[in-house]
């Protein structure tokens, strides 16, 4: 399906944007890197330890959807398209496999009903002429709408997450046997939506979803609620990869909380977020206390807040006097046209990131300057 | 030698023999020759017989040669004759000696037979003076027994004399006390008190008695004495003195006295908590100064006169009770203050502060007059101080809670009609009574300076260090209260829970504007006045160090309110977005917009939102004021007039193109990027009724973007989506009152609900828009229906 005519006319493509981006910033330049079509969601291929890579679906309802695997050319200055594969439909959401850098999982939807998958990107991929995505499994067992899949980020195993609208899915995988089977599920109860969810790095046993009106922590043992942050309007949570029992939150309207799970009533820390919605916010794999977010203001926002046990006491302060305070927020990309909903950490380089904004346009940063400031 | 001497004779010539003789006797009897002549010259050596060194052989030779024989048979005769001399001159030494001899043995002879009498006649005295010793000792100790018995008389009687001293007693008492001549009597009777203790019981019993009546008479006296105020303080002191002789318990007189003093100082507080509460009640401004000053001036002032007479008269009694006065005076004194501070708590004028310090300033100097041991200025100074500091800082407070009242006045009259103007009402209200309000405070804490009372004077650099920091910290809390009365801080703490309690929710809302247009106010305005005005009236002061200079830095505050006056319309931005919000989540969230009927009329969630918006409205113009509109349009962005116009050309173009589905397809995205879309969506927003009114839209138009894609849309649905737009499109319009406003309102409404459209049909199968013309109508139907309902 995909011409190889189509493949050069992309990385063209993909030169005249660095160029662009590189005059627009002055010296210091994101690289950047175009879809063809809409697209929310990218995600770092961790398991990838030779390149920092990504992987990013496209969103479009009417035209074919494509999954684009792109890396950082040796030199750092170009995203190089590795792969583009066809997707059957178009992607709501897509995350990496963390010890596999071929697998993949992905939810989609043909515009009335929805699935999950994880594919397989083929071994010889680069010499086929239009390589074809295998899928290991389906995550078919659910009914209304999917929200994720969700990997465990610290390493090997066999146990994958999916959630949608109203339930929580624990499946296992078997990749040799190419399948997948559901091993429990939990229903989230009456009225409580489900919109997303993270799996908390340190502990292998404990998931945070997100819904209308609260967090809930799961654990996976029982899959019986184990604590909840009571807190409206949660679009997005992420775990603190270095610190245990943090988790930063992602709310529309009231900006980015930092909590304390064990301290659910009161967050620890306050960030401003964005103009519109703060849509999602991820933890820095490497440094402490940087956190990246992203809005549909079409900024992506860099901020340095930790949250260890002795900022609590500076926190407090923050609430008196904000004034006195050292600024949180280190920058803010404004070099958007349109949303921003995808942003991943790499994992190899830690100070990059990769940010999707809807108009399928992928840049990449490094945050490297900032990083000296601290 | 002879005729040497014969020529020393020649000129003596009477009593040469005795001449003679004595020389031979001091020869004889001085045999030590050193004194002789000295050794003769060769014819002397001839002459000189007597020497030791006469060599006769010599001299002979020497004479013979010399002498012619006439000469010798003349030295033949001399010598001769010399010789004789000589001879008898011998003779008679020989005899004198001997008759010497003779008398010294006499003399010998006769003592010895004296000294053989004596020893008797000594022994013989010595008798005589023994029997004269034994006389006289006889003689006195026949004597001694008179003696004694004379001394024993002599004794008796002065002991007599005492007896009667004491019979006499009671009688002289008595007399003493007609004549009242009681420093007599007492010095009598303590005379007399060591008999009454030796025999007081057995011999002088009655005595005893009477006299002791007669004492009790006397203590009687000197305590009415001591406790009449009539008498003269001396008197009274002497009473006292007295007292204290007799061994009369002085102490408890002294606590007595000491209570009485007290209670006369209950009096006195008694009276000023009168007088503070006639104050109190007086509660006519132009009364209440005069009042306070009128009042003391008859009563307080006598009563404490009264008071400090009493220390006087109190101190000359008992010298040694300094201590226990100066205790009193400084509870007095702190009473005082006291009940200052009691009044502070329940707000009073600084008129009537004055007028209560004035009062307790007066009574301090009086009592220092009488009492300066006390220390009572600077006692009172430091009592002062404390009240001063309180009086500031209540005043504070109660300009704190003015203003937050004036603020929550909007929640008393929750009615419709008032509701109109309630915010616009409550903004007047808060910002007259900030501004009035600190310039009150102001005013009044100029009373405290340039009061001459001596208090005050002394205290004036701490006053003006109070003030300043007063305000200081009372913009920062009139700051934290903003945020607090706006929700936006987390009610963590009880009081704020009861604050929050008492707002509803509409009111917050609006009040959050209003708060912010109020911290504008207050930097703008409100701050540099009052800085000018402390600047005018209470610089100096500096009695403390303050590392960062000034206490109170009007730049701080200002930069304090700038960012609240921000973060509170931001609040305010955020708060009525978030209502739409919530919103436009049930409206996408409920239908299954995949299987959406064909639109027949717009969805009543328009209606909301349109109600929502004209609520902000509503608010916006009570509060902010009106931009300019030429500014906004050019400073914004030159490019927008065209792009607007373009739009709306465009517009016009796809509805007339949107049959053809791809064409409409290209429009579509080349639309999008024309407009790109962040360029204009989140300026900096200012506080004009514009700016934030589209501010708020622009969020809301774009959270509307925003849910739609995340939707997917059927044809119907798509066209539910325009219709709805299509009518807040319509009636955006109609809204816009200004004709300069059009292209600066299409430019922002217009795009973004354009790119609803352009989100709605990105996420849609099949998006074919409406005919125009039933969209029109649609449109009509529900105009019609809205206008019908507002009548």
């Amino acid at each position: 399906m995909v011409s190889f005519h189509r493949f050069v006319s992309i990385k063209k493509k993909v030169k005249s944007w660095s160029s662009g981006a590189a005059t627009m910033q002055g010296g210091y330049s994101g690289i950047g890197y175009g879809l063809k079509y809409q697209s929310r969601c990218i995600s770092d291929v961790k398991a990838d330890t030779d390149h920092t890579s990504f992987i990013t679906g496209t969103l479009s309802l009417r035209e074919e959807n494509e999954v684009h695997l792109i890396r950082i050319s040796s030199g750092g200055t170009e995203l190089i398209c590795e792969g583009l594969f066809s997707h059957p439909n178009e992607i709501w959401d897509l995350a990496s496999c963390p010890f596999d850098q071929r697998i993949f999982s992905t939810v989609f939807s043909n515009g009335e009903s929805y699935g999950a998958a994880i594919w397989q990107i083929p071994e010889l991929y680069g010499q086929l002429n239009s390589p074809q995505l295998e899928r290991i499994a389906s995550l078919d067992e659910h009914v209304g709408k999917i929200n994720c899949v969700l990997w465990w980020p610290s390493g090997r195993h066999d146990k994958l997450i999916s959630i949608d609208d109203e339930n929580l899915f624990l499946w296992t995988l078997d990749c040799s046997k190419k399948a997948a089977k559901v091993q429990s599920k939990q229903s989230s109860g009456m009225l409580h939506y489900l919109s997303g969810g993270a799996w908390d790095p340190h502990d292998i046993n404990a998931v945070a979803t997100t819904c209308e009106s609260s967090v809930q922590f799961w654990d996976l043992r029982t899959m019986k609620k184990t604590n909840a942050i009571e807190r409206a309007h949660i679009r997005n949570a992420n775990y603190d990869m270095k610190n245990n029992h943090i988790l930063v939150t992602a709310e529309d309207e009231s900006g980015i909380h930092i909590w304390d799970i064990r301290k659910p009533k009161i967050p620890v820390k306050e960030l401003p977020g964005h103009t519109h919605w703060t849509w999602t916010v991820t933890c820095n794999p490497e440094y402490d206390g940087l956190i990246l977010s992203a809005g549909t203001d079409s900024t992506v926002n860099l901020w340095m807040a930790p949250a260890s046990a002795e900022d609590e006491a500076t926190s407090e302060s923050i609430a008196e006097s904000p004034t006195q305070q050292a600024d949180p927020l280190l920058n803010s990309y404004s070099d958007y046209e349109d949303s921003v909903y995808g942003l991943a950490w790499s994992s190899r380089e830690p100070w990059i990131f990769a940010s999707l904004s809807y108009d399928g346009r992928v840049v990449v940063e490094s945050v490297k300057p900032f990083l000296s400031r601290k | 030698m002879v005729e040497r001497e014969k020529t020393r004779n020649d000129d003596v010539p009477l009593d040469d023999k005795a001449k003679r003789m004595r020389d031979l006797l001091s020869s004889f009897y001085n045999p030590d020759h050193s004194s002789a002549p000295k050794p003769p010259s060769d014819y002397e050596n001839l002459d000189a017989i007597n020497s030791t060194s006469f060599d006769p052989d010599h001299y002979m030779n020497v004479l013979v040669q010399k002498s012619n024989l006439e000469g010798l048979l003349r030295r033949h005769v001399e010598m001769a004759a010399e010789i004789k001399n000589l001879d008898t001159d011998l003779q008679m030494l020989v005899y004198e000696n001997y008759n010497k001899f003779i008398s010294a043995t006499d003399a010998i002879k006769w003592m010895k037979s004296n000294i053989v009498g004596m020893q008797a006649n000594m022994e013989q005295l010595l008798d005589k003076i023994m029997s004269v010793q034994s006389r006289s000792d006889g003689v006195n100790t026949s004597l001694f027994e008179k003696r004694e018995h004379i001394e024993k008389l002599h004794r008796t009687r002065n002991l007599l004399r005492k007896v009667q001293f004491i019979y006499d007693l009671p009688a002289r008492l008595s007399k003493c006390i007609k004549s009242e001549a009681y420093a007599d009597a007492v010095k009598f009777y303590t005379g007399a008190m060591p008999i009454f203790k030796a025999y007081g019981d057995s011999s002088f019993q009655d005595c005893k008695r009477a006299s002791e009546e007669a004492i009790v008479i006397i203590v009687k006296n000197l305590q009415a004495k001591l406790f009449s105020d009539s008498e003269s303080i001396q008197a009274r002191a002497e009473a006292a003195v007295l007292l204290k002789q007799l061994d009369f318990p002085v102490d408890s007189l002294q606590a007595k006295l000491l209570e009485k003093l007290e209670q006369s100082l209950g009096d006195l507080q008694l009276k000023t908590v009168r007088i503070e509460n006639i104050l109190l009640e007086s509660n006519d401004p132009s009364k209440q100064g005069k009042a306070f000053e009128s009042i003391p001036s008859t009563g307080h002032e006598v009563s404490v006169h009264g008071f400090a007479e009493a220390i006087r008269a109190y101190r000359v009694i008992f010298p040694d009770s300094e201590s226990q006065l100066i205790k009193l005076a400084q509870n007095l004194v702190i009473k005082h203050f006291e009940m200052i501070e009691q009044c502070v708590k329940s707000r009073i004028s600084s008129a009537n502060f004055l007028g209560a310090l004035r009062t307790i300033w007066t009574d301090v100097l009086l009592m220092d007059e009488v009492l300066s041991e006390a220390a009572l200025p600077d006692f009172s100074l430091e009592a002062g101080q404390v009240t001063v500091k309180k009086y500031v800082a209540s005043t504070f407070t109660y300009l704190l809670q003015d203003i937050s009242d004036a603020l929550l006045k909007v929640k008393v009259s929750p009615n419709e009609a008032a509701e109109e103007h309630a915010l616009k009402l409550a903004l007047e209200a808060s910002k007259k009574a900030v501004l009035q309000g600190s310039m009150d405070l102001l005013l009044d804490f100029r009373q405290l300076l340039d009061d001459d009372l001596g208090l005050l004077v002394k205290l004036r650099e701490f006053i003006v260090d109070w003030v300043q920091e007063g305000f200081q910290d009372f913009f920062r809390a009139l700051d934290d209260r903003f945020l607090l009365l706006s929700g936006r801080k987390n009610p963590s703490s009880q009081d704020q829970v009861l604050s929050e309690g008492a707002l509803g929710e509409k009111v917050l809302v609006g009040i959050a504007l209003v708060l912010a247009q109020l911290s504008v106010f207050i930097e703008q305005t409100a701050t540099p006045r009052i800085s000018e005005e402390i600047a005018a009236s209470f610089s100096g002061g500096g009695a403390r160090d303050y590392e960062n200079g000034h206490a109170f830095a009007s730049g701080e505050i200002c930069q304090i309110f700038r960012s609240s006056a921000e973060k509170l319309l931001h609040h305010y931005i955020n708060m009525r977005t978030q209502r739409v919000s919530t919103l436009l989540r049930k409206r996408f969230t409920t239908p299954n917009w995949v299987k959406h009927k064909e639109p027949r009329e717009v969805h009543m969630f328009v209606d909301l939102f349109v109600q929502e918006l004209r609520a902000v409205q509503s608010e916006v113009k009570q509060i902010l004021p009106v931009g300019l509109m030429r500014k906004h349009h050019r400073s914004d962005s030159n490019g927008s007039t065209n792009s607007s116009r373009s739009n709306a050309l465009l517009d016009d173009r796809m509805s007339r193109s949107n049959t053809q589905k791809g064409r409409s397809q290209l429009l579509e995205t080349h639309l999008a990027k024309l407009f790109k879309q962040k360029v204009e969506i989140f300026t900096k927003v200012e506080y004009t009724q514009e700016s934030v009114e589209t501010t708020i839209v622009k969020l809301c138009l774009k959270s509307l973007q925003e849910f739609v894609r995340l939707k997917t849309f059927n044809r119907s649905g798509f066209q539910q989506i325009q219709l709805d737009v299509q009518f807040l499109r319509t009636i955006s319009r109609e809204n816009i009152e200004v004709e300069d406003a059009i292209d600066f309102y299409l430019t922002r409404y217009e795009l973004r609900s354009f790119h609803v459209i352009v989100a709605a049909s990105e996420r849609c199968f099949d998006p074919v828009p409406l005919e125009p013309p039933i969209l029109d109508k649609l449109v009509q139907v529900k105009l019609a229906r809205s206008k019908e309902q507002s009548k």
